[in-house]
């Protein structure tokens, strides 16, 4: 869901600062963990739908970004129905759907840069007592919604460099090319920040 | 500009990469030219202190690489060969507004700076394109802008034009000629390095041409065996 590709808009979520919205979704994350009840659970998922199909994006996006965690999120009501019962399936399907669309609005109408000024801001406790530097939170933060396309990427290259030699597509052969691959840009990528000056200096607290 | 290697040398794992090497660096188009492994890179790197010498000093503008190192980066912007490992945004304005974000700048003076950089390179209707959208010729100039944003006065591009189409190339080869600040370029692309003033050749990590462009480019062939 993060891939950091929110849509320019005027909407209230976008007119909305980037703690409330966080807050909001914590709020209504666990609100929802606490409910069982389909009179509210679907509800709260057509209300998430809603909010998140009038973001902006555009459908064809606004779906395709929902899919990969549909499915993750499909195994696991095939599995809750399989080992429990229809009914708590349903619960965990719509709960986790209504989660995953507020997020994805939140995602949706916040720029990565808000974000990483937000979790900055939000660690500062925690700078300030030496346990974290929260620029280097933020702009790890900000990294991982840039760069996860990429490695999404360099997984379609070597999948598709495996079919033209002929080769069997596995995980494992797929994994340890990926990973050094990551690596590099890693090592490029750290040095390409050093470079452009972006790991703020620590704050000075008196 | 006023570049001062003074036997400067770089090892990496006991290997000699580089060897100790004395010049001073003022003009304001240099190129560096050489076989690939023959220690380009490495020279471009300890310019603005991403690598560091292993023997020797080098200085730019008066400032110590090793001691002076946020300063030296500062006053050196760097591109590198492939340019969207260092476009950290997912979103072109986003990215160029970063690096003054983070020397804290304030807003309003944020988007002036980042829209007359956009300007500059004609790119302003790229502002809120995605970076995995642009082709290769508008992502270099996004890198580009991104690093002189910021106003460093001088720009080391390590092969820009590398995997270009003529079209982008030409357009990457405009903007770097076209250019204010003082520029060293790494690049195979010859037609762009006999347009600088200075040419460095180098070969298994030593200094071995060093003079106006023709020249270079002729020992260069002579090196590379055509």
């Amino acid at each position: 869901m993060l891939n950091g590709l929110n849509v320019e808009g005027t909407t209230p979520l976008h007119r909305m600062s980037v703690r409330m919205k966080l807050a909001i979704l914590l709020v209504c994350g666990l609100a929802l963990y606490t409910v069982s009840s389909l009179f509210i659970l679907i509800p709260a998922f057509a209300i998430a739908a809603l909010v998140y199909f009038t973001t902006g994006l555009a459908f064809r996006e606004a779906v395709s970004r929902l899919k990969p965690i549909l499915f993750t999120i499909l195994i696991l009501l095939i599995a809750t129905a399989y080992f429990t019962s229809l009914r708590e399936a349903a619960e965990s399907f719509f709960r986790l759907m209504a989660i995953v669309l507020f997020a994805g609005a939140v995602t949706a109408t916040t720029a990565t840069g808000d974000f990483i000024d937000e979790i900055t801001r939000l660690l500062q406790p925690l700078d300030r007592l030496g346990l974290v530097r929260a620029a280097d939170v933020g702009l790890a933060f900000g990294l991982v919604l840039r760069f996860v396309p990429d490695i999404f990427n360099h997984y379609q290259s070597i999948r598709e460099a495996h079919r033209a030699r002929g080769l069997k597509v596995r995980p494992l052969t797929i994994l340890s090319p990926l990973i050094i691959l990551t690596l590099k840009d890693a090592d490029t990528i750290a040095m390409a920040i050093d470079a452009r000056g972006f790991r703020r200096p620590r704050e000075k607290h008196h | 500009m006023d570049i001062r290697f003074s036997g400067a040398s770089v090892s990496f794992g006991g290997r000699l990469v580089l060897q100790p090497l004395t010049l001073t660096l003022t003009e304001r188009r240099i190129g560096v030219i050489g076989l690939n492994g023959s220690g380009k890179t490495t020279f471009a790197r300890l310019i603005n202190g991403l690598v560091k010498p292993t023997t020797g000093q080098v200085t730019v503008n008066g400032l110590d690489t090793v001691r002076d190192e946020s300063a030296v980066l500062a006053a050196a912007g760097f591109i590198f060969q492939n340019p969207q490992h260092q476009i950290i945004m997912p979103i072109v304005h986003e990215d160029i507004a970063f690096g003054l974000k983070n020397r804290g700048l304030k807003a309003d003076e944020i988007e002036r700076r980042t829209a007359a950089v956009l300007e500059r390179f004609g790119i302003t209707h790229l502002a809120k394109r995605r970076v995995h959208e642009l082709s290769g010729g508008e992502t270099q100039l996004v890198a580009i802008a991104s690093v002189l944003v910021t106003g460093p006065g001088i720009l080391i591009l390590d092969e820009p034009t590398n995997q270009l189409d003529l079209k982008n190339r030409r357009l990457v080869e405009n903007t770097i000629t076209g250019l204010d600040e003082h520029s060293i370029v790494i690049s195979h692309d010859l037609p762009l390095i006999e347009q600088f003033e200075r040419v460095l050749l180098f070969h298994d990590g030593r200094l071995v041409a060093d003079g106006p462009a023709q020249e270079a480019i002729r020992a260069y062939h002579e090196v590379a065996g055509c």
